[in-house]
């Protein structure tokens, strides 16, 4: 067969998973990057008459996503992170080094990314499909050499090997497969009895309260009663219903759902069979995030298990229940983690949050009812089958029941994924299970839950972490990602990495966001760049302020968190840097002292300068008034 | 029919109303950049706000639904607040070139700063830099940097035109509208994508630069350009003549009406309205010099008179086409047709493309009218011109037409020699008026009050923008003197006293009137 008939074929195979043609954009975009290694124009037309769609559209979806190429690629590709989690480790650091050895490779082409959600091994970076970290000298060195090589796939050298709980009780039990559970291990250790146990004696709506009654709650951050999303399916609707595990990982800091699909895949195929049974959905979707190559791997190979073994396909172990399982990539959108924007991108567009309501429950994928849930929720859900809603509610509080996996990063002595009762306290995470900072030194701030979420002070750790108990604190939600911060940690370098990640991931569609989250990211460049004034600060305060609370979605108030909550927390140390200059952190993304600031209108020599006259601005421009 | 408080008036509204037009319907207007009536809901602009009671957040007036016992506060000091602070994100990164952009008086952003922004700017940081006066086809203009993204023209292209130009490409604040590279925007209604902009980022290139926006009176009106008869306002420039090359109309936008063109027009129509001020005829001519009305009246009366005391009508050819408005083809009627027994000619057709939206391969304006008073039964023009050729005819009356589009120069010289009497009677120079033994400056179509009757027997009236120029009359007026001088003297005195004579004596205008015909038109009953 020519290359032609064979993406041809391909095409139309991939095209016949969805519902609607125009759903089979981003796998056929990856179809054609991956065999010709970039989009074309031509690339772009041929998606175009394939879908049936113009081909506006499909240039749309390209320059939306950061993964897709519009031109060759590289022999190797190395994306440094520097979000972040990475940054406090040196990423910035990293990155040069590797620019240093490589920048002048051909054949080589280095990217700087926002979190690929590895936190566990920062500073990493990704080579090709392959996850790398943490990359100090030695490391570096390797990578660089494999990247320098004329040699391809994979090399085994390099796999990190950070720690990783495999004690359970629910969700991490496989974790030390390092290459996968699989199918005979999994069914062997118990695994799909829960599944057959529901289909099996179970009504949906019994399987649906016994989720509500074991108080499971939204593990991707946002905390909603699982049971109770999964009432909202309306019964009687003639629509198909759709079930969408969301796998669009990327809150920087969390890196508990890779864990999950490359480790114990078979446990998310088993809760996604319950929950699609539960809702009385034939056809579930995985939305995997595009730079998740391993675990999308996994997956697909559990998924071939699965319909090996009659647990998914037509008439499932003789229930009469259907399910098939679809597997969808996406390319490298943060924003794809919000389910509207995950919907709008699994039917084939970019990634836009959609106007609530309806909401998906009511009118979702393809207009139908649809429930999305987050990756560890549903591999929680087998268990709570199989030992009961009681076990699984006993392990948590009074409202949210079990355990929950915490990602762990920055500086401490242990960095890893932990899996540990809702109820745990942050600090003891933070000094028992990671084994505390790291060479003695002093905690300085730490992020519960991913980016997203408030930043506490040393002093603030005391807290449960259910949803409950961060609430009191004034955090809402998380997803388990907790990035440690250590006295050695700059606040201003924190803030230009959580800034330019928000700048960088929105999706655009609203103003206060779109111009938000890239004016704040500008005033914050432009302290670290030296220009900074005082009242820059409140100014920040007050952007975050107004940009929140207004948009289809909720990312921009995510976006406003760290500027208010690093600034509110840390100002002394921000009027610092802009009085003073460069901190003595290695982080600080100074690199000289503040530069004595000339005024727009050409500040005269020998006028003081505004930084010290900061609030009497007025009356320096009165001077100058009297001047000119 | 949820009952619904809107700042402090109440109003009952079918089930599904948005609190946008709930609160249209009470004259109440809510700030708004992507909503538009004729497309879909984005919901991004975020600009319309407003406070429901019991609501935590501000929701979005487009898409909200009213429900029943629902209180919202338009211009609350909440509402108020947040929407300038969601214009300051608008206006952040905008150029602020006002002074170099047309859509400058009447742009959303100007408007809505002066009406509630007004704040004191804390932007200090460098714009982002986009492209500037990028022409996506023969009739837009793109600036990105005006853009505000807020998917009307993108929206325009997938829903309405359904050729899908437009795309937003990118994300964030690297967002940014335009077409698919080396794609132009052709489609016969792309103007329209300038009409729905609400900021200056889509501009008309037919009047970039040629005046500012609050130097233009307007006119509601109907085009002309074929027989859907779409809805316009005409805006045009009085007395400056230094605008615009000194042409008074400036331009063409289409006028909302749900039941003929919603809120577009075709680009054929929009530009296609032709060169009123150019070469026109300004002044009453008789073989090629200046003369006055009375000696043409004269003559001509005499030519008339003589035919019709002979009962030589048949000796009189009237070539005309139907976009004379209906009161003049009444006229004709009357006198060619009536009075004279003249040999009046059917309406010259003219035909072009047509799709099945708005245009019409009909290319005049008033067919229908042409039909409901029975005058497309009569000879071709070209039968007409060779009778003429043949000595058959002693005059020919030519109204508007250009006989050069169907016959040679040497032709129209011929007639010029053959014929007793030859009148052009039109608003521009053209081959026939310069071989016309008469010439009879008459008013343009913008120049004059009236009705088309479009091709689905709807009544629409035609406004007049401005007068004459020079010594040229409206053909109703210059057709009520030539009936007077043949003894049927009229009392009528202007288009409106025309149209009720006539429609008092046939059945599918009986009962209508030009207000009852309004800005909207009206539907002919069913004969």
């Amino acid at each position: 067969m020519t290359d032609n008939t064979v993406l041809e074929a391909k095409a139309k195979e991939i095209i016949g998973r969805y519902e609607k043609p125009k759903a089979a954009m981003l796998p056929l975009l990856w179809l054609l990057q991956e065999h010709f290694g970039y989009i074309s124009p031509e690339g772009e037309a041929w998606v175009s008459r394939h879908l049936g769609v113009a081909i506006t559209r499909v240039r749309e979806v390209v320059s939306f996503y950061s993964m897709y190429r519009t031109r060759p690629a590289s022999r190797h590709n190395i994306q440094v992170c520097t979000s972040l989690p990475c940054l406090l480790k040196g990423g910035k650091e990293t990155l040069n080094k590797i620019k240093e050895r490589l920048g002048a490779v051909d054949g080589v082409s280095i990217e700087e990314v926002e979190c690929l959600c590895a936190c566990e091994m920062a500073p990493m970076a990704q080579l090709d499909e392959q996850f790398t970290g943490p990359l100090n000298d030695q490391t570096t060195a390797l990578l660089a050499g494999r990247a320098g090589s004329p040699q391809d796939g994979p090399f085994q050298d390099l796999d990190p090997a950070p720690h990783v709980a495999a004690d359970g009780p629910i969700l991490s039990l496989r974790f030390k497969n390092k290459e996968g559970t699989w199918f005979d291990e999994y069914a062997g250790q118990g695994g799909y009895s829960a599944a057959k146990k529901a289909l099996a004696t179970m009504k949906p709506s019994e399987v649906i309260d016994e989720v509500s009654r074991s108080n499971l709650r939204g593990l991707g951050g946002a905390g909603f009663p699982t049971g109770k999303k999964w009432s909202f399916i309306p019964k009687d609707s003639p629509k198909p219903k759709y079930l969408v595990a969301n796998a669009d990982e990327g809150e920087p800091g969390t890196f508990k759902d890779r864990y999950i699909l490359e480790r114990d895949p078979h446990a998310l195929l088993e809760g996604m069979i319950i929950a699609a049974y539960a809702i009385q959905s034939h056809k579930a979707y995985l939305y995997i995030r595009g730079e998740y190559y391993r675990p999308a791997k996994r997956f697909n190979r559990a998924l071939k298990e699965a319909y090996a073994h009659g647990w998914l396909g037509k008439n499932i172990q003789g229930s009469g229940f259907s399910l098939e399982v679809v597997v969808h990539r996406g390319a490298g959108a943060y924003i794809c983690g919000e389910e509207t924007a995950l919907l709008s991108s699994l039917e084939g567009g970019k990634g836009l949050p959609r106007i609530k309501p309806p909401f998906p429950a009511i009118s979702g994928l393809f207009g139908c009812p649809t429930i999305i849930n987050n990756v560890e929720t549903l591999a929680c859900v087998p268990f709570i089958m199989r030992e009961g809603a009681k076990r699984f509610s006993d392990l948590g509080s009074v409202k949210h029941g079990g355990t929950r996996l915490f990602s762990i990063s920055g500086h401490v002595a242990r960095p890893g994924l932990y899996e540990a009762p809702v109820t745990v306290r942050l600090t003891d995470l933070i000094h028992k299970y990671a084994l505390g900072p790291a060479q003695g030194r002093k905690i300085k701030a730490v992020i519960p839950g991913g980016i997203s979420t408030k930043i506490l002070t040393a002093q603030e750790m005391g807290t449960a972490m259910d949803y409950d108990c961060l609430a009191s604190v004034g955090i809402m939600g998380g997803s388990g990602g907790i990035i440690v911060f250590d006295e050695t940690a700059c606040m201003l370098a924190a803030l230009e990495s959580a800034t330019r990640f928000f700048a960088h991931e929105s999706c655009g569609q609203c103003p206060s966001c779109r111009t938000g989250t890239s004016w704040i990211h500008r005033i914050v460049k432009r302290i670290a760049a030296g220009k900074g004034r005082l009242r820059d600060l409140d100014n920040l305060l007050a952007i975050a302020r107004d940009m929140e609370g207004k948009n289809i979605c909720v990312f921009v108030d995510a976006a406003a968190t760290p500027v208010q909550s690093y600034i509110s927390k840390f100002r002394p140390e921000f009027e610092e840097h802009i009085k003073n200059g460069r901190c003595a952190s290695k982080l600080c993304p100074m690199t000289t002292p503040t530069l004595p600031r000339v005024c727009r209108t050409g500040l005269p020599a020998g006028l003081p300068s505004p930084i010290e006259g900061e609030g009497k601005s007025e009356g320096s421009n009165a001077q100058i008034a009297q001047i000119v | 029919m949820p009952n619904i408080t809107i700042d402090g008036k109440q109003i009952s509204v079918p089930e599904g109303t948005a609190i946008m037009q709930a609160a249209e319907q009470l004259g109440i207007y809510i700030p708004r950049y992507c909503y538009h009536p004729g497309l879909s809901i984005a919901g991004n602009c975020r600009v319309c706000r407003v406070e429901i009671e019991k609501n935590p957040k501000l929701q979005i007036a487009c898409h909200t639904p009213a429900a029943e016992g629902m209180v919202v506060y338009t211009q609350s000091p909440r509402a108020i607040a947040e929407r300038r602070s969601v214009l300051e994100f608008l206006l952040a990164d905008h150029p602020l070139d006002c002074p170099v952009c047309d859509q400058a008086g009447e742009c959303g952003l100007q408007d809505f700063y002066m009406q509630f922004g007004l704040y004191d700017p804390r932007f200090e940081e460098i714009k982002i830099k986009k492209k500037k006066a990028v022409p996506l086809g023969p009739h837009v203009m793109l600036d990105q940097e005006r853009c505000i993204l807020c998917s009307r023209c993108v929206r325009f292209t997938d829903e309405i035109t359904k050729t899908g130009e437009f795309g937003i490409f990118n994300r964030g604040n690297r967002s940014e509208v335009g077409l698919y590279p080396g794609k132009i925007l052709n489609n016969p209604y792309s103007a329209n994508a300038a009409d729905i902009c609400p900021v200056g980022a889509l501009t008309e290139r037919d009047f970039r630069f040629k005046a500012r926006v609050w130097y233009l009176s307007s006119a509601p009106s109907v085009c002309n350009g074929c027989s859907q008869g779409c809805n316009i306002s005409l805006q045009f420039i009085s007395e400056r003549p230094h605008l615009n090359n000194g042409n008074r109309v400036a331009r063409i936008k289409p006028r909302h009406n749900p039941e003929v063109n919603d809120w577009w027009m075709c680009d054929f129509g929009r530009y296609g309205f032709g060169p009123i001020d150019e070469k026109r005829l300004t002044q009453v001519r008789h073989s090629g010099a200046e003369s006055s009305w009375d000696k043409a009246f004269e003559t001509i009366s005499r030519v008339l008179n003589k035919a019709k005391q002979n009962n030589q009508g048949a000796c009189i050819g009237v070539i005309w086409a139907a976009n004379l408005i209906t009161e003049e083809l009444f006229l004709l009627r009357e006198i060619f047709q009536e009075a004279l027994k003249a040999r009046l000619g059917a309406p010259v057709p003219s035909s072009g493309p047509a799709d099945d939206f708005l245009i019409k391969a009909d290319k005049n304006p008033n067919t229908m009218a042409a039909e409901l008073l029975g005058l497309t039964h009569g000879p071709l023009a070209q039968e007409i011109i060779k009778e003429a050729l043949e000595g058959r005819l002693k005059a020919l009356w030519v109204f508007g037409v250009d006989l050069g589009n169907f016959c040679e120069a040497q032709t129209l010289h011929d007639l010029s020699q053959k014929l007793e009497l030859f009148v052009f009677q039109g608003p521009n120079e053209n081959q026939t008026s310069v071989s016309a033994q008469w010439v009879l400056p008459s008013a343009a179509y913008v120049e004059k009050d009236g009705t088309f009757i479009n091709c689905h027997s709807r009544a629409q009236r035609i406004g007049r923008a401005f007068a004459p120029p020079g010594d040229s009359k409206e053909d109703w007026r210059i057709l009520l003197g030539i009936s007077r001088l043949l003894g049927r003297p009229k009392i009528q005195t202007n288009p409106q006293e025309i149209f009720l004579e006539m429609a008092a004596g046939i059945k599918p205008l009986q009962g209508l009137n030009y207000e009852k015909i309004g800005l909207n038109g009206a539907v002919l009953k069913k004969l």
